[in-house]
Order: C-alpha cells, then structure tokens, then sequence
C-alpha cells in the first residue's frame, strides 16, 4: 500500500517500488535454483558413486543381476555389462546439466525401476545382497533399503517437476540456464 | 532418451570387449553351472546326501540368512552365520570344528547367493570340505 502510494508521487518513487517487486520475484528463484542444483549434484554424485564398483566388477554385478530373478538368463550379462555406464552417463549428464529432459526421466525411470525391483522381491521373500552401491555383500534387501531408494526419488521427481511442469516453463526462459 | 541409452551402451560394449576379464553377453545361469568353483569342484550337494550326513551327524550345517531368519526357523542343530555379518561372527560360528569337517550352507530361495558365497568365503578360511545345499530352507522344510 505504501508503496503504491509512493509510486505514483515521483519518479524516484517509482523505482524503489519495482527494485523491491523484482526482489521480491527473484528471491524465491534463487531459492528454486540452489534446490535445482542440490537435486542435480545430489542425484548426479548418487548414481555416478553407485556405477563405480559394477564398472569394476562386472562379473560379480552380474551374478548380483541373476540373484533378482527378474531378468531372463539371457539378458543378465548384457545388464550387467551395460547398466553401471548407464548409471555413469545419467551421473554425469545431471551434473554438467547436459541433455537435462531426457536424463531426468531416464534417472527417474532406473530410479522406480530399482525401487519396484526391491520391493516385488521383497514381498516374495527372496533373502539377497541389494548390489545397490557395491557387488559385494553391502546390505541385504529390507524395509531401509527400500527407503533409501525411495528417499533419491525425492530429488529426481522434483528435477522431474521443474523441467516438464509447464507453470515454470515462462521463469525458465527469464534467461536462467539452469536447465541448459 | 534414446541417445542416452545408445551412449551408455556403445561405452559398456567397448570397455568390455577390451578389457581383461571380458565378459560374454551370454552365459549359463543354471544352478549347475553357477555352484562350481575356479577350480571346477562341484559346491551343491543334494537333498538326500544332506539329510543323510544331518542323520549321521557327519556335518555341520551353517544358516547364511539373516539372524531374524535364523530365529523364525532353521535347520535343527544349524549355526547362524549370517552373511552380511560374516566377519563378526566367524571366530564363534566356527568354534570347535576342524578344518576337514563336512560343513553345508544355505539360505533360501533358488538363487539366493548368500549360501554360495558363506561357502566360497569358508574355503578361503581353510575349511576343504564345504557344499551348498541350494534353496536349503525351502527344500528342507518341504522334504
């Protein structure tokens, strides 16, 4: 009120008022942003740091594949093979912020597929590692590591949210190159 | 998207077609296949050889499975060794059995791991005489 006031009385007036109105606009876009990036590096680093060890060790990897029981016995070594670069590249990709679409829901499509993978075996009660961080016996599959999984799809449904939800589409373009 | 996955792929056949330990794209995933070691012994052991050495009291079975497993049902006269907690509770799991006792490990389920590997870390322990009773707890207690 004051300041519409004082807005229309004199042209000095005027640019206090949009000074503090932009300031107002812009705070919670930085907000959105750093919450962008933190999901970004966050994610990133989860899947980059989760690739290393079946990089390494693909043959464990794959017998870590086979315990699941979901994948025929065909596809198990070319899984194995190729998923931890998958997970390298989305990694990757989330934190130098390239090919931002197409990675956010390639990271939340391994990210559901992982946790419904977790879950459909733990409701038939198969006793096995996770595999999930290391091809070594890391922790077997329970209620906690369910909840982990489901705890990254946090920051991937929100990546998921700023880069598709159309209400944002108009603040992206404002010259922000936080999806580019 | 697409391209995404391309990227990923390329990179995963190309490192494994030049690293050491190549991997084939296929390979025989039967339980057969997958209980023999690196030096081509055989690790299973059959529902019947097992019952008779638990009948004879010629072996000593250890439950790979998690200790809340362990203690809603198990093997009469197993030892818990849980796989995940191996290293903790080797020295008292393995108290007063020699190096050449017959000792068979199991879990549960068709694929579970933790059995093969509790064998495989036991041979490496010293113990020459270890098998794996596959899908041990189911088929024990369905017999």
């Amino acid at each position: 009120m004051l300041c519409e006031l004082s807005c229309g009385d004199n042209g000095e007036g005027t640019m206090n008022c949009s000074t503090e109105k932009k300031t107002a606009e812009t705070k919670p876009w930085h907000l959105h942003r750093i919450f962008t990036l933190s999901a970004r590096l966050i994610l990133g680093g989860i899947f980059i740091y989760a690739s290393f060890d079946k990089i390494l060790h693909p043959a464990a990897f794959a017998k870590g594949v086979y315990s699941y029981q979901i994948l025929p016995d065909g596809f198990i070594n070319l899984t194995a093979i190729v998923l931890p670069w998958l997970e390298l590249v989305l990694g990757s990709f989330l934190i130098i912020g390239f090919w931002l679409p197409g990675t956010v829901v390639m990271s939340n499509l391994l990210l559901m597929t992982f946790t419904g993978a977790l879950l459909f075996n733990m409701a038939r009660g198969l006793d096995i590692d996770c595999g999930c961080f290391s091809t070594t016996a890391d922790s077997a599959i329970n209620f906690w590591t369910v909840l982990r999984d489901v705890s990254f799809l946090i920051p991937a449904a929100y990546l998921f949210y700023v880069t598709f939800f159309p209400r944002n589409k108009p603040a992206l373009n404002r010259g922000d190159d936080e999806l580019s | 998207m697409p391209a995404i996955i391309l990227i990923a792929g390329l990179t995963g056949l190309f490192v494994n077609y030049f690293r050491a330990d190549t991997m084939p794209f296929k390979a025989d995933w039967s339980i057969k296949a997958h209980e023999i070691t690196a030096d081509g012994k055989r690790l299973d052991i059959s529902l019947v050889e097992a019952e008779k050495l638990f009948t004879e009291k010629r072996a000593v079975f250890f439950d790979a499975r998690s200790w809340e497993d362990y203690e809603n049902g198990h093997i009469s006269g197993a030892r818990s060794l849980p796989w995940h907690e191996v290293e903790q509770r080797f020295v008292e799991a393995t108290k007063n059995i020699s190096s050449d006792t017959t000792i068979i490990t199991y879990c549960d389920g068709e694929t579970c791991n933790l059995s093969h590997d509790l064998a495989i870390f036991l041979k490496d322990m010293g113990f020459s005489n270890v098998r794996v009773l596959v899908n041990g707890w189911t088929v024990w207690q369905e017999s």
